[in-house]
């Protein structure tokens, strides 16, 4: 392979190496109101078990302040954290529900 | 810096997703007994610290930390919560615009008797705390009722519980399935662990109790109502132990409930009887 070959193979690879996140994490409003809305029932499933954890209502204001300031993108990531924080808080409010038990002293 | 925060935060998620799934196996649910739980309870602490007076319980993490100890001797010299102290004797001798006052809605006129509460309510079938019966009182007079955190309310708490000072706390737990749910309910949530860290009331206050967390070091839960309301030099003022509940949820990372919401009442409840037989040491202070 000549050098001209492989400047012009990592310039494309270069190229491709930026474009590829970009391309990627082309949300839309739609997408970011969706993650929103998924995050805010999961969230709101674990306020019916009184098991709310503040680091989801930090990331489910975060998204809702990306998504009006249009930055789709990381509206539905932080949704995705939050959606993933009120799952586990839903985990721990079932599993404590037997488990606490455990820690009564005897 | 946005990416390197939810990686980081999804590792930590996953951490606690394993933590919370590797717990042993549930315990069958005992019935419920009251006394049989508070034996229990003060037998772990008498045992663990067996220097410890029952006098000294409710003076919580002095009771079990002699540099601790020197400092909070020293800051009784001049007690912060005097200022409190005298404008809740103040307001509890106040007349209300239909000229009755306080004391007409307490029992003993009002003295000498915060170590009876929290009671359990068997004709509205509810906790009742100090808090609340002071904000009924008003409320039945023609008054305003007043904030649960701090401020007015807590002044006079000071001044109550400074009237029942060296007298043990004497909570009951009426045989009425209503009682005892409301007391399990509070036995539940105190053991229950909670929040993005994982911890329970228990976590800290019986099983780390008497250890440092940071620079502070933390109170047994034996005698931790004992001392409240408290001036607490982190407020600058002081404070109701429900605004003190709504601190320790948030210090957990879990979303707090409201000042007298039901399960803090009922946490109150639990913990009081808890301490049945510790005498009253409240008003207190701490850092």
């Amino acid at each position: 392979m000549s050098s001209a070959a492989v400047r012009r193979g990592t310039l494309a690879l270069t190229v491709a190496m930026m474009l590829a996140p970009a391309m990627a994490a082309a949300a839309t409003k739609t997408d970011a109101e969706a993650a929103i809305a998924a995050a805010r029932k999961a969230e709101a499933a674990a306020g019916v078990l009184q098991n709310q954890w503040l680091p989801t209502e930090a990331a489910l204001k975060m998204a809702a302040k990306a998504l009006a300031a249009g930055k789709y993108d990381a509206a539905v990531a932080t949704a995705k954290r939050a959606h993933a924080l009120a799952e586990l808080s839903i985990q721990q409010a079932r599993e404590q529900d037997k488990l606490w038990h455990n820690e009564v002293v005897r | 810096m946005f990416h390197s925060r939810l990686r980081a935060a999804a590792l930590l998620a996953g951490m606690l997703g394993a933590m919370v799934l590797a717990q042993a196996p549930a315990r069958a649910a005992p019935a419920p007994n009251p006394e049989a739980d508070r034996l229990a309870f003060q037998a772990y602490f008498r045992k663990n610290y067996p220097a410890v007076k029952n006098s000294d319980w409710g003076n919580g993490p002095y009771a079990l930390n002699a540099g601790m100890r020197k400092q909070w001797e020293a800051i009784m010299q001049f007690p912060p919560y005097e200022f409190a102290l005298a404008a809740g004797e103040k307001e509890f001798n106040r007349k209300f615009a239909n000229g009755r006052s306080y004391a007409d809605c307490f029992p003993n006129k009002g003295i000498g008797i915060r170590q009876n509460y929290p009671y359990f309510d068997t004709k509205t079938g509810e906790v009742v705390t100090l808090g609340i019966a002071i904000n009924r009182c008003r409320v039945a007079n023609g008054e305003k009722p007043l904030g649960y955190k701090k401020g007015l309310l807590a002044a006079i708490e000071t001044y109550m519980a400074h009237t029942s000072r060296g007298k043990p706390f004497d909570i009951k737990v009426p045989n009425d399935p209503r009682a005892l749910a409301a007391y399990e309910a509070g036995k539940k949530f105190f053991y229950s662990r909670r929040g993005q860290l994982n911890f329970s009331c228990a976590s800290c206050h019986v099983q780390k109790a008497g250890h440092r967390l940071r620079g502070d070091i933390l109170a047994p839960a034996l005698g931790i109502m004992a001392a409240f309301p408290i001036y607490r030099s982190k407020w600058g003022e002081m404070g109701t132990i429900q605004w003190r509940f709504v601190g320790c949820n948030k210090q957990v990372r879990s979303v707090p409930f409201k000042p007298q919401s039901k399960i803090y009442r009922d946490l109150e409840y639990f913990l009081s009887y808890m301490s049945n037989g510790v005498p009253i040491t409240g008003p207190g202070a701490r850092p």
